[in-house]
């Protein structure tokens, strides 16, 4: 029995690869997934093994809240003089690591994110210059050795440098090897003096670390006691070289933990959607090969042998899926990585790093989804009578049994239910999640069950106007569609799924374009707004004191972002930083209770509320809270804000004024800056100087007026919505191999047909004709399936959010475009089986036994 | 291995019914059809289409269950076992032969014969097995598939496979069928040495005369009942006996 079922994958390679080859996708998506994190985590491991190796003791800020997104505040430098000090201490340096932007010769930035680094003495610098000499005055710098060469530096240019304070020349005198390699996990980093470094990481007087070696002899973890005691009361975590290390990996695998979540949930959409093919391919071959399972029985298998046989299949096909995945992973990270790049995220090339428990999942999760989609068929497979063995004719299709719509309709309801507790619930954004993904899994089964049923009629909706246009073939189509409803209905469903989820984010994606709209028309006041060019940054408050100082220029009101730990609440909560005087003049604020001359009565302890906070607040309370930078402050509420209900751009959380926020949060840079021109000043004007005013000293600011704001946050939205949409371009790929196989199979099965057509007279264009439009019908049954589930889908989530201010809205144009190509790519699934039919030759069919 | 070895009758049917579909439309495929099919014979079933002779086959072999009437194969009576029973039964103690389509496409012929014992997980007596394939004349074809092989020595492969596990009793549906005169007449020539030189039981349900000619008994249906069991004479004196029978 074995024999059979391994030499019949032999007999048809082609079937066998093209079954395969719907789980490959899946898996390769997976196992590209796991290098991809697996490479990023090593390299920088890597980095952080290596940084750490001359340190005997580290010391490194506090964090003051695990929730916490902003670093905590620097060390004080005086702590240095302390820490030499302590007995047992041979050397001690100061660390800095801060965010600049390196620009090449031409002014553009090397990469989205650059960063500089302090020169350090012995045993603690990494970096070792192979040409020309470290820096030494304040005004010299050096580059890691990929970065001066990727971008034709020379020793003696003048590297542009943007940080903290503005742009800076400084002089290039080296380039470095970061121990073995030219780069530190690929990152591009400038080496100046600790001076400098301090100067353009806006760290003047502080530092991001303390690196201590210590005295021959000494271990390690002693010399930590004593500069924990020395250093007793101070905001400061002290480890060891090695526990500092192996800290920083673990901060970044919490990270990339997300990351690599949402990645796998994309492979795992595409598996799912793998299993949907392959219980269809099994289905049909199953079918097929009646006779021959029949006549197995006949001769004495029993039904165990049976299936054991369908199963051995499966698995063996799933075990060739799971191969050709790994492959197809590793070809799949460098995509990855420029999609991601794409979005922002700069991600370090090194040699790709497959572990051991990529290949184990990949091995697993193919062989698995593989037998599992195939049970149901294999099952089916058992009960064939051995009497069909002396049966001639094509088996009848199966009817729907009562019991199979009785289960659809169980699991549609039970699935919405689900999808419902997901989005009502009170749970934490995790698990949220995961309870509206097994909801949907369940709604989306229920769902193909069902749809046999609906076949019919909607194929004679598509079908009629085929009939009219392309006549005896048109109409040939729609009846072979119709013939095996099940058989159509599954392979329309595996493009329903992907096709649901492109609607669901294009229409939630809409509705948050428009909501976004909205609110900016709403609230914007001023004329402009300067802000950082990447649009998720921020501006140094120099910004907002050289606009200020441009003539024509009359209000500049600047807004900030930070957050702050408000005792027995859950989660962070969201800090919004006004200049309570010039506010009103640029932005209109929603008040709930109290309005803009509450602003003036803020005083020192002042703040709003926003309806995000809390909507039990009331003016008077109290508020204390634990700030980033590590301050216990305590604020009054005095008035009460509305943004968070229309989407405000201030909305969602407290509203402190920004002097506040520099004292007790540490929090100085500007995320907006809003501007109103001086009346009478000429706009055109204005806007220029200001432009030219930052190319020169803050070529990372940009200004943008009202419609300019709109499409950069459109921008941002369509940034991730591309993403999305590459990502679940794989599922849509993996359905459309579902249409090629069922159509390679269906007309395998129907030679005989096909000949008869051809030898009474229909040529060689109107059978290639009918396998097109039967590829049609099926990709539009899925694509219609798929746009009412993905509309419902996206009404399900728009309710909890319709407080927050989120109306749907229906992008028809996109929609429609989307039915269209579900059409064109029917069309294209059909090409190859379509010349297959064509080229029949008519006696050998009419022939085939 | 006490039941029926040495007794007279291997099969028998009583009173055999079958019916198709139920109330007015209802068809009587048989309709009370009682014969003993006798130990080391050779009986051939004929009958005009519709007459009944497949059905009484499949029923005889276990592959239908008959809605009256009862069968004993080799000392069993078939409608008390279950679906594992009777699939060891058709294992081990029948063989198979039809019109068209007796073998695996994707395994070779030798791997065809042995196919029974393969799925009872016994290896073939190496003896056994040379002299079969000696018998049915395929030394010189035993790796190659079926799809090169003609349809005669398709079906030598397949009254080879039927015989492999030396079952109790071979039944044969149309094997003639398909084939021309030369190739139809080593098939049934087979078959009477397979009753001559190996002692078996072979049933053949067939509509050729001259193919019923090599048989040593006649079994005639019409309209679902017997019709006719005699010794099965000549060609001549068998299309007498249908012609007698009627259309």
């Amino acid at each position: 029995m074995k024999r059979v079922a391994l030499r019949g994958l032999r007999a048809r390679p082609l079937r066998t690869a093209l079954t395969a080859l719907a789980v490959v996708l899946g898996v390769a998506m997976i196992a590209g997934t796991y290098i991809l994190t697996d490479t990023i985590n090593r390299s920088f491991v890597d980095v952080f093994a290596q940084a750490s190796s001359g340190t005997d003791v580290a010391i490194v800020p506090e964090k003051v809240d695990e929730d916490f997104f902003s670093d905590p505040p620097p060390l004080d430098q005086r702590l240095l003089r302390q820490v030499s000090k302590v007995d047992g201490v041979d050397s001690a340096s100061g660390a800095i690591f801060g965010s600049v932007s390196i620009r090449k010769p031409d002014g553009t930035p090397v990469a989205n994110e650059s960063f500089v680094s302090a020169l350090q003495p012995a045993p603690f610098e990494q970096f070792r210059f192979v040409e020309g000499r470290a820096p030494r005055a304040e005004d010299e710098i050096g580059l890691d050795q990929a970065t001066f060469d990727d971008h034709g530096f020379k020793l003696g240019d003048r590297v542009k440098i943007v940080g903290e304070q503005g742009a800076r020349s400084l002089e290039l005198v080296g380039a470095a090897r970061f121990g073995d390699i030219s780069s530190p996990a690929g990152l591009p980093v400038a080496i100046t003096t600790l001076p400098t470094a301090q100067s353009l990481s806006g760290r003047e007087g502080e530092l991001d670390g303390i690196s201590v070696s210590a005295a021959d002899g000494l271990s390690p973890a002693l010399l930590r006691g004593r500069v924990r005691g020395a250093l007793r009361g101070e905001p400061v975590a002290v480890r060891t070289g090695s526990e500092d290390a192996a800290a920083q990996a673990a901060d970044l695998e919490e990270d990339f933990g997300f990351l690599r979540t949402a990645l796998l949930v994309f492979g795992g959409i595409a598996l799912f959607v793998g299993a949907f093919v392959i219980y269809n391919t099994f289905s049909i071959t199953v079918a097929q090969r009646t006779r021959e399972l029949a006549l197995l029985r006949m001769i004495g298998a029993t039904r165990r042998q049976v299936l054991r046989s369908v199963v051995l299949e499966a698995a063996v096909i799933g075990l060739i899926a799971s191969l050709l995945g790994l492959l197809g992973g590793l070809a799949l990270v460098p995509a990855l990585r420029g999609l991601l790049g794409a979005i922002g995220a700069e991600l370090p090339s090194t040699a790709s790093v497959i572990a051991t428990r990529t290949i184990v999942v990949a091995l697993l999760v193919g062989v698995v989804v593989t037998v599992i989609a195939s049970l149901v068929p294999a099952l089916r497979a058992t009960r064939i009578a051995p009497i069909a063995a002396l049966r001639d004719g094509l088996t009848a299709a199966p009817r729907a049994g009562r019991a199979r719509l009785v289960i659809a309709l169980l699991l549609c309801v039970a699935g919405a239910v689900v999808v419902a507790i997901g989005l009502l619930g009170d749970a934490s954004a995790g698990s949220a999640a995961a309870t509206l993904g097994a909801g949907s899994v369940a709604v989306f089964l229920g769902v193909a069950l069902f749809s046999p049923q609906l076949v019919r009629p909607i194929a004679s909706i598509v079908g009629a106007p085929m009939e009219r246009l392309a006549g005896v073939s048109g109409r040939l189509a729609r009846e072979n569609a119709t013939r095996n409803p099940a058989r159509t209905a599954v392979t329309a469903a595996a493009l329903m799924v992907g096709v649901a989820l492109v609607v669901f984010v294009t229409i939630f994606a809409a509705g948050l374009q428009g909501s976004i709209d909205r609110a900016v028309d709403r609230a914007f006041a001023g004329d402009l707004t300067v802000g950082a060019k990447s649009g998720f940054g921020e501006t140094p408050p120099a910004v907002a004191a050289a606009v200020r100082r441009v003539q024509g220029v009359g209000a500049v009101s600047s807004v900030r972002f930070t957050e702050g730990r408000i005792a027995k609440e859950k989660s962070t909560t969201q800090v919004v930083g006004i200049d309570p005087r010039t506010i009103a003049r640029t932005y209109k604020l929603r008040w709930k209770q109290g309005s803009d001359r509450t602003l003036a009565r803020l005083g020192t302890d002042g703040i709003l509320a926003d309806t995000g906070y809390s909507k039990s607040a009331r003016i008077g309370d109290r508020v204390p809270m634990l700030t980033p930078a590590g301050k216990r402050v305590t604020y009054v509420i005095r008035g009460l804000l509305d943004e968070g209900s229309e989407f405000g751009l201030l909305g969602g959380g407290l509203v402190i004024p920004n002097e506040r926020l520099a004292a007790d949060f540490d929090a100085t840079d500007d995320a907006f800056v809003f501007l109103r021109y001086a009346p009478g000043a000429d706009g055109a004007q204005v806007r220029d100087a200001i432009d030219r005013t930052l190319a020169q000293s803050f070529p990372d600011a940009q200004t943008r007026d009202r419609e300019q704001v709109k499409e950069q946050q459109a921008g941002q939205i369509n940034q991730v919505l591309y993403l999305i949409y590459a990502l679940l371009a794989l599922s849509l790929i993996v359905s459309l191999f579902g249409i090629v196989n069922t159509l390679a199979l269906s007309i395998f099965e129907r030679t005989r047909e096909l000949g008869l057509l051809r030898a009474v007279g229909m040529s060689r264009r109107q059978v290639k004709r009918i396998v097109r439009l039967e590829a049609v019908i099926t990709s539009l049954i899925g694509a219609l399936l798929g746009l009412v589930l993905g509309v419902l889908f996206a009404l399900a989530i728009s309710r909890p959010l319709e407080a927050d201010g989120f109306r749907l809205t229906f992008p028809v144009g996109t929609l429609v475009a989307l039915v269209i190509g579900a059409a064109l790519a029917g069309m294209l699934a059909s090409l190859w089986p379509a010349r297959r039919a064509a080229r029949l030759d008519v006696l050998r069919a009419l022939a085939y036994e | 291995m006490l039941h029926g070895m040495t007794a007279p009758t291997i099969v028998s049917t009583t009173d055999l019914h079958r019916r198709y579909g139920e109330g007015p439309a209802a068809v009587d495929a048989l309709a009370g059809v009682s014969v003993d099919i006798a130990r080391g014979a050779f009986t051939a079933i004929m009958g005009a289409s519709g007459s009944g002779k497949s059905t009484l086959m499949h029923l005889m072999a276990g592959l239908d269950t008959p809605t009256g009437g009862s069968v004993r194969l080799d000392g069993v009576e078939i409608a008390d076992l279950d679906d594992k029973r009777l699939t060891e039964l058709r294992r081990d103690r029948v063989g198979f032969v039809f019109q068209a389509f007796n073998l695996l496409p994707v395994l070779t012929a030798e791997e065809n014969l042995v196919l029974p014992l393969t799925i009872a997980g016994r290896k073939p007596d190496a003896a056994w097995l040379e002299s079969l394939i000696e018998a049915v004349g395929l030394g010189d074809r035993r790796t190659h598939r079926p799809s090169e092989l003609s349809g005669g020595q398709q079906q030598r492969v397949a009254i080879a496979r039927a015989l492999v596990s030396k079952p109790a009793v071979v039944f044969a549906d149309e094997p003639t069928g398909n084939l021309d005169s030369n190739a139809s007449a080593e098939v049934l020539d087979l078959l009477r040495r397979a009753v001559d030189e190996f002692e078996q039981t072979v049933v053949m349900v067939t509509h050729d005369a001259s193919a019923a000619a090599y048989a040593d008994r006649l079994i005639v249906l019409a309209d679902g009942r017997v019709a006719h069991d005699t010794v099965a004479g000549s060609a001549d004196e068998i299309l007498d006996v249908m012609k007698a029978v009627g259309p």
